[in-house]
């Protein structure tokens, strides 16, 4: 084959009849619908009562109600070209601070088991961490789409971590650990990518990583009076995923055994969860016939989003666990595609941003349900139940659509 | 390839990322795979150890039948109502839910946002700490069971009594099985309690299997009793979490043939919540029936001889053995007082528990194989035999001299001491020393003519002072003198004497003397006594079939070695001693001959004294052993009263009864003693 021709050139460039559509990203994606779908079903529809419920009311038909309008919302965001969109990242940005303020008064935000995450809109729970988390990405896409010897300077270094530091500080106070530790390596991968010089990278990291060891040794090891305050749950779920039981040695018998009880109850998600991953076994148990959902050792509360893999676990196996595995792999290597194609540098680190997003989020999950992971409350892009969390995602993938249908022509 | 081709690019940071996911995907995998492939049994180990709870399920005791088929222990169903606490979780939840305290709140908030619809006036639950919400908890759960019960009483139109601390302890310690509001209904219950529409209510029917002795009192020695036991046995399950009620042979043949009568228990598992309410069980191994016994008992002859010995007079202890003599079969074995099984097994009547207790009716206590008596007189037969064996002449008199303090009854001098007679002096020949039961004779013939060693190796052939190995865990082996003990030095003439009167070291059980009078009847074969006829194959199509173990009847222990002369001259003496108007047991047979065909019975009656430890008389135990017919002898009894009057005016009429029933059972006919179960 020769050079093109002009006839060529010209063809194409009239003839945009190019797919607008990464038809396999797209696949995934419907795919992961009808699995989140089909298991929240499954997590949820688990007595009469829950079966008598109004269609409304039932988890799986709403599920299938977001989806519909995050799908929407993606379709939206498609007919804009996402240089626009860029333009009002700082305002999106804004808001989402505002927002994320706004959770944190006593008043305006509701509280749920124990954390003041929700804006209580009457029929639906609006969580602004999943949409800070889409609000970061694209004002940090925007802001390191600049010229490279910009990104040398050490000012334009800082202020891209202080972009990502402010909804990192405030997540935390709500108090989310799980999606505010998403936020780190998103921003770390899109500054890598974006040319920010290594070494600073390479300080950051090495900075962060001895916080990380000092504030682990402090929290797990050091005596009461040297701790850094954290809230009890949080102290003990760090010290049963390191699997360390600190009893003081004065502890009277009454004391001891107080404590350990608190252990067992902190160790009882995971070791449910571990039960019905592992005693799903090659096959799994076949849909609707889990018994740890079923019968409740799987806490009700959690098993229909945090803990939707170890239904499907359960419920299909190894079988079922590597397909979720192979759909979430297919939608990331789609979107770091699509980052190889895009026309510049905003859409290759908008779709970089996305993807890493995506990424951290499934790997902290399912580590979670397996205990690679401490737990946290990070859900699983699409597969958990929340209508916050799968418009987000479904915004997310609406982006990297949105980067792919202005990828180079060729 | 999708990843391949970013691998390739020319781009480092991409390739990275790449890696990056490849990596982190990879770890993933590799977890699942650990979990899900390598460690998923040990997983699934512990889902079933926290899921299922498993439950010893007891097997149907084998029945205890006599020897024509009667039941004399079987099994009938108890239905108890069990409350499902699963199917009550609902309304727990429910209740607990309305049973909140809530407070009222007023929120003082900004006009802008009364405008948005927030309102001012809010109820929201009052935050309980754990003990204030498990006490809430309990109450509710305690409100919901009563009243669930109290619906249960409305329906069966009678009151349901209900203890909340034992519904407590039942749902602290045996949730996942149902919670027995009402135990053994009676029939009417029942019919009730299903005609409703008991759908409606999280409440039914639950069988256990309940044992019944139909007779009552009747054969309660030879039967034994339960007692509580669940424990597993091997061959079963070895810890299951629930227990249902199953039962234990303590004595008689539910104790000694308690592991063939139980069968084997079976387990049934059951999946739990993580509430610990039941969701669904499954048999898990079925139960193998136990087996049926068969005892050579005959439950007419049985009662006959009960009442018979009950009717003799108030708070009679004794005990009556009927024995067929051609084989060693036990057709009766009573012993009264006697406690009636059923209260072990249904619960005492008041003031029952306490007469078990009572130091001397002693109702517990087999009289006739675990108590031992000194014979008396009875073993005069012994001494006679053993006489008759060493050249006695039965029709030599011997001269009885008078007792000189009272001259109406004879005496004899052995060395120092004398032996007092309730016979009168005179001339006795070997008939009338039987029949009269003379001291006198039977000491001086005893001493002079048979010696103490011929006497104690014919009690030999009959095994006095060993057992009989009977299998019910009642038994005493009596006593009696060795060789050894009877030529030692410290042996006097005088121990002799005591002997040929079946007083001194000489201890027997009816049984023992029921066995050596069928010896003495059927011509001298000494045979193993035989309760227990055979053990029945299970029929039922469930588990591996069982054959038959039957016992062989008429087993021979030994044999006496006399002559036919010698037992015939016996057997002649005690035909005597009831037709003989001079025989001890006249009086009472003389209304019993006139009858027609009646049999002729030959016995012979015995009374011994009883010495406290300071040689005191404290009372006598009066004997009969006799049998019958003399021509062709089928039967032996032996009657023991502990107490009576004498032999011939206690333990005679008894016996007399005992063979006129007998009689009766054999030829038939209207003869009163209908079954009653």
């Amino acid at each position: 084959m020769g050079w093109p021709t002009l006839p060529d050139m010209y063809d194409a460039l009239l003839n945009e009849r190019q797919s607008r559509l990464d038809k396999l990203q797209a696949g995934a994606v419907l795919g992961l619908m009808l699995v989140g779908a089909l298991f929240v079903y499954s997590a949820t529809m688990v007595n009469e009562a829950a079966q008598l419920a109004p269609l409304l009311q039932q988890s799986w038909f709403r599920q299938l109600l977001w989806y519909a309008v995050g799908a929407g919302g993606a379709l939206a965001l498609c007919l804009v070209d996402y240089q626009t969109l860029a333009r009002w990242s700082l305002v999106a940005y804004g808001i989402t601070l505002v927002l994320l303020l706004a959770v944190l008064i006593p008043g305006v935000g509701s509280v749920r088991y124990g954390a003041r995450r929700w804006l209580d809109l009457g029929f639906f729970q609006f969580q602004p961490s999943e949409f800070a988390k889409l609000a970061v990405v694209l004002a940090l896409a925007h802001f390191l789409s600049r010229p490279r010897e910009e990104l040398k300077t050490a000012a334009v270094y800082w202020k891209a971590i202080g972009l990502m530091l402010l909804p990192f500080a405030l997540i935390l106070k709500e108090p989310d650990l799980g999606s505010a530790i998403v936020l780190l390596p998103t921003g770390l991968v899109m500054m890598y990518v974006a040319g920010v010089p290594r070494r600073f990278l390479l300080r950051l990291v090495g900075g962060v990583g001895i916080v990380m060891t000092l504030f682990l040794v402090d929290v797990l090891f050091a005596p009461p009076h040297w701790q850094i305050k954290l809230e009890d749950y949080q102290r003990r779920r760090l010290q049963v995923y390191f699997g360390i039981r600190s009893i003081p040695p004065d502890a009277t018998p009454a004391e001891r055994q107080r404590l350990l009880n608190e252990y067992r109850d902190y160790f009882h998600n995971i070791r449910q969860a571990l039960i019905s991953v592992g005693s799903g076994g090659l096959t799994g148990k076949g849909w609707r016939q889990g018994t740890q959902n079923a019968l409740g050792y799987l806490p009700r509360a959690v098993a229909h989003n945090d803990f939707i893999f170890s239904v499907i676990a359960e419920e299909k196996g190894f079988v079922g666990s590597v397909t979720v595995l192979t759909l979430y792999a297919v939608v990331l290597f789609t979107g770091i595609r699509i980052a190889g194609q895009a026309r510049d540098r905003l859409g290759r680190l908008l779709a970089v941003g996305v993807v890493t997003l995506l990424f951290s989020q499934v790997f902290i999950n399912i580590g979670m349900n397996i205990r690679l992971m401490p737990v946290t409350g990070v859900p699983l892009p699409l597969l958990s139940y929340g209508g916050s969390s799968v418009v987000g995602s479904l915004i997310a993938m609406g982006l990297m659509q949105n980067v792919y249908r202005y990828r180079k022509g060729y | 390839m999708l990843i391949f081709d970013q691998l390739k690019k020319n781009d480092p940071p991409l390739r990275a990322l790449t890696l990056g996911v490849l990596i982190g995907l990879g770890v993933l995998l590799v977890g699942l795979w650990w979990v899900q492939i390598v460690l998923a049994r040990g997983y699934q180990a512990s889902l079933e150890t926290q899921s299922f709870r498993t439950v010893r399920v007891p097997a149907p005791r084998g029945r205890i039948l006599d020897r024509h088929g009667v039941a004399l222990a079987e099994n009938r169903p108890r239905f108890n109502i069990g409350l499902y606490l699963e199917e009550l979780s609902p309304q727990f939840r429910a209740t607990y839910q309305q049973a909140r305290p809530r407070q009222v709140i007023t929120n003082a908030l900004p006009a802008w946002t009364r405008w948005l619809g927030f309102h001012t006036v809010k109820t929201q639950y009052v935050k309980l700490n754990r003990a204030e919400s498990d006490a809430l908890q309990w109450a509710v759960r305690t409100a919901v069971v009563s009243n669930t019960v109290a619906e249960l009483a409305t329906r069966l139109q009678q009151p349901v009594p209900f203890d909340p601390a034992q519904f407590r302890r039942h749902y602290q310690s045996r949730r996942a099985l149902p919670y027995p509001a009402l135990v053994d209904l009676a029939p009417v219950q029942v019919a009730r309690f299903q005609e409703q529409d008991a759908g409606l209510l999280a409440a039914d029917l639950e069988i256990q299997s309940l044992r019944v002795y139909p007779f009552q009192a009747t054969a309660a020695h030879v039967l034994g009793y339960l007692t509580s036991d669940d424990t597993s046995h091997p061959g079963e399950e070895a810890s299951p979490s629930y227990r249902l009620p199953d039962y234990r042979g303590l004595v008689g043949i539910e104790g000694g043939y308690d592991a063939q009568l139980r069968g084997r228990a079976g387990a049934k598992s059951v999946l739990v919540n993580i509430l610990g309410y039941r969701e669904s069980e499954v048999v898990w191994s079925a139960n193998e029936p136990g087996r049926n016994a068969v005892l050579t008992l005959d439950v007419r002859m049985q009662k006959a001889a009960e009442q018979a010995l009950v009717r003799s007079g108030v708070n009679v202890r004794g005990a009556a053995v009927v024995m067929d003599v051609r084989n060693g079969d036990i057709l009766a074995l009573a012993s009264v007082p006697a406690p009636n099984p059923n209260h072990f097994v249904q619960g005492f009547p008041p003031g029952e528990l306490a007469k078990l207790n009572h130091p001397t009716l002693r109702p517990q206590i087999n009289r006739a194989t675990q108590e031992h008596y000194a014979p008396g007189s009875i073993f005069k037969v012994i001494v006679g035999l053993a006489c008759l064996e060493n050249g006695l002449n039965p029709r030599a008199t011997y001269r009885v001299q008078p007792n000189p303090a009272n001259p109406g009854r004879g005496i004899i001098y052995v060395g120092r001491r004398s032996f007092r007679d309730l016979a009168s002096p005179g001339d006795y020949d070997f008939r009338r020393a039987l029949l009269k039961s003379s001291n006198a004779y039977f000491i001086a013939q005893g001493l002079q003519v048979a010696g103490i060693e011929n006497i104690v190796k014919l009690g030999q052939r009959l095994h006095l002072g060993e057992r009989v190995n009977l299998g019910t865990r009642q038994e005493t082996a009596g006593v009696f003198p060795s060789l050894r003990q009877v030529t030692g030095g410290n042996w006097r003439d005088g121990d002799t004497a005591n002997l040929c009167l079946g007083q001194g070291p000489i201890a027997v059980t009816p049984l023992q003397m029921a066995v050596m009078t069928a010896a003495i009847a059927n011509g001298g074969t000494v045979f193993w006594p035989r309760l227990v006829a055979r053990l029945e194959a299970r029929t039922d199509e469930a588990g591996p079939a069982t054959a038959e173990e039957t016992f062989p009847a008429a087993r021979v222990r030994n044999t006496l070695g006399v002559s036919d002369r010698s037992l015939r001259w016996l057997h002649e003496a005690m035909l005597a001693d009831t037709e003989d108007p001079e025989g001890t047991a006249y009086k009472p047979f003389r209304e019993y001959y006139r009858q027609p065909h009646a049999w002729r019975v030959c016995g012979k009656t015995g009374t011994a004294q009883v010495m406290d430890a300071h040689n005191r008389l404290t009372g006598h135990t009066t004997w009969f052993i006799a049998y019958a017919p003399y021509e062709a002898p089928r039967y032996a009894v032996v009657v023991m009263v502990e107490d009576g009057g004498s032999g011939g005016g206690t333990c005679a009429p008894i016996a007399r009864d005992i063979f006129t029933a007998l009689q009766r059972l054999e030829t038939g006919g209207a003869n009163g003693l209908a079954y009653t179960p």
